[in-house]
């Protein structure tokens, strides 16, 4: 959801319902809408066909940066910069290094995926729209977007009640 | 609770039956591995012995480790591992043989132990000092109490859990988490002596106090693997269709890579406190792995039991790909040997520097032995699947099971 848009809203108060007719309203072509519901729901990316998120690229890259991020500082402060002789070892060794680059693989990986978790759902929202304030404990929503392909408000109201919609409403933005 | 249960049961699993094939490979494999280990008894005795303890403790860690999975799914009660639980179930009918092993070491002991040595323990006062601890009649009564207490166990584990394939009552179930949670906190003692009086006392002077944990770390990894390879199997037998799916072999991978960083994380703990601190007694060990072509094999180990195997399992793809996870599993198997291998066999080369120049040696003595054991291994695991249900398709939570879905 790149700007906000308006669209039709249906709302369920199943799980397994919406799952099922997020499936047909799939299978009735849409591609650009979204599922809101108040808990993870098990099969939820296969109905609404989402993708795998890129978050893991961010993750697996970031922590390879700080793998290398770590040798480069203890080369550097311990070889370079300030060369100490520690018990007769040599400046760059490699046994004493391992803790500080695992530590930073872990630091930059964890901090570059909440940011690009922060990032990808465009966090915070100031003033998110409320569709309904239930839709945060007990009930479950199908939201299609009025720039989806072959998007008719009359249609779109119809289907979903076809596919056991409790309620439906347009909505001007999302 | 004794009722019987009455859910329904979605799918059933098929009957497995070794083709006669199978068991002449597992035949040959025993027969001439029974061979080549008395050929190398009567040319080299004191290299047989090593190869029988690396072949001894792969195969009795493997039991164990099939044992300890089914304990911790019990003691967890978790939902998803039951219909890939009697495969780890499988792996523990290796006990009994283990217990059979265990007993023959005792032949070889003092081609493996220099504590048993009278004149080493005249000469050597940290030795002498240690033998309250490390003497023949203490180390037979340890072995005789780790491995009844261990058959025992299984004895009760698995056999409420076959018990409950016929009579499907759910208080096998419950009882078994008590008896689960009893197993763990012995087996936590218990197989830390074990790892201490067969791999650790091989060099008396020597000591680490986290080497339990080190061969556990392995013991888990290579279970793990092995639990894997059998459900793949099984799988591509079509025998447990609709009851194991790639969602549980998406988290047997994941256990499989869990276990790869904890082996990695465990084995350079051991390494990094003994090189930084740089006491002699400490380090005698490293040092005699760093000699010659020793330091090609210390290296093959962080490579190929941690890196290699850890970043193939990286990718969720991998773990629900039957074909990656085996590849990975035999790697890992292959350097859990290697790796035990490492443990023992600088304390047979370093002894006698002339005859094997204190290099890596592998060769028909190990190999022979190794296929003994994994003739005896893979012979009691087919045996007990094929006389068992390949899935507790009668537990209480195996229903859960069937419908485990992984999402990441």
């Amino acid at each position: 959801m790149a700007k906000r848009v308006g669209g039709v809203v249906g709302l369920w108060d199943d799980d397994h319902a919406v799952v099922a007719a997020a499936h047909k309203v799939r299978q009735a072509g849409f591609v650009k809408f979204d599922a809101i519901t108040p808990f993870p729901v098990h099969g939820m990316e296969e109905a609404v066909g989402i993708k795998r998120s890129w978050i893991p690229w961010v993750t697996f890259i970031m922590g390879t940066t700080g793998c290398l991020a770590g040798v480069w500082l203890q080369y550097w402060t311990s070889a370079v910069d300030w060369a100490l002789n520690v018990g007769g070892r040599p400046f760059f060794s490699g046994p004493a290094f391992a803790p500080v680059m695992f530590e930073l693989t872990i630091l930059f990986a964890a901090l570059s995926s909440v940011a690009a978790l922060f990032f990808a759902c465009r966090l915070p929202k100031i003033d998110p729209p409320i569709i309904d304030p239930d839709l945060t404990s007990h009930k479950f929503a199908l939201f299609i977007p009025e720039n989806d392909v072959g998007y008719d408000a009359g249609r779109v109201e119809q289907l979903l009640r076809q596919v056991g919609a409790k309620e439906v409403r347009r909505i001007a933005e999302y | 609770m004794a009722q019987s249960s009455t859910h329904a049961v979605h799918a059933s699993p098929g009957q497995y039956t070794p083709s006669p094939r199978t068991k002449t490979a597992y035949a040959v494999a025993m027969f001439l591995g029974l061979v080549l280990f008395a050929a190398a008894l009567s040319t080299d005795k004191a290299r047989a012995w090593h190869s029988f303890l690396v072949s001894f403790f792969f195969f009795t860690n493997l039991g164990l480790g099939g044992l300890f999975f089914a304990a911790i799914q019990h003691t967890s009660k978790a939902g998803w591992s039951v219909n890939v639980r009697r495969f780890a179930e499988s792996m523990t009918s290796f006990l009994p043989f283990a217990a059979i092993g265990a007993l023959v070491l005792l032949f070889g002991a003092t081609s493996l132990y220099t504590w048993l040595d009278p004149k080493e323990l005249a000469e050597n006062a940290l030795v002498r000092g240690k033998s309250a601890y490390l003497n023949m009649t203490f180390f037979v009564i340890r072995l005789v109490v780790f491995f009844g207490a261990w058959l025992l166990f299984q004895r009760v584990i698995v056999g409420r859990s076959l018990k409950q394939d016929k009579d499907g009552d759910e208080s096998h179930t419950v009882k078994n988490v008590g008896t689960s949670v009893a197993f763990l906190l012995i087996f936590a003692l218990s197989y830390s002596l074990f790892t201490v009086d067969t791999t650790m006392s091989l060099q008396p002077e020597w000591y680490s106090t986290i080497w339990g944990i080190y061969c556990f770390s392995g013991l888990f990894q290579s279970s793990m693997a092995v639990l894997t390879i059998i459900a793949v199997t099984m799988m591509r037998k079509g025998l447990v269709r609709g009851l194991v799916s790639n969602d549980h072999l998406h988290d047997l991978g994941k256990f499989l890579k869990g276990f790869t960083v904890f082996y990695a994380y465990i084995g350079f703990s051991q390494f990094l406190l003994i090189w930084y601190a740089n006491l002699p007694e400490e380090t005698i060990f490293y040092i005699a792995r760093s000699n010659g072509t020793w330091m090609a094999v210390t290296f093959s180990l962080l490579i190929f039991k941690f890196a290699v195997p850890f970043l193939m399992l990286l990718p969720k793809a991998a773990k629900r790909n039957p074909a990656v996870l085996v590849t990975v599993s035999c790697l890992i198997l292959f350097m859990q040997y290697i790796d035990l291998h490492w443990i023992v066999y600088p304390n047979l080369v370093n002894g006698d520097f002339d005859k094997y120049g204190g290099n890596f040696i592998l060769s028909w003595p190990e190999v022979g032995t190794f296929l003994m054991f994994g003739g005896v291994f893979l012979w009691s695991v087919t045996n007990f699947l094929s006389k068992n249900p390949l899935v507790p398709v009668k537990d209480p939570r195996s229903e859960e099971s069937c419908h485990h879905h992984v999402t990441y």
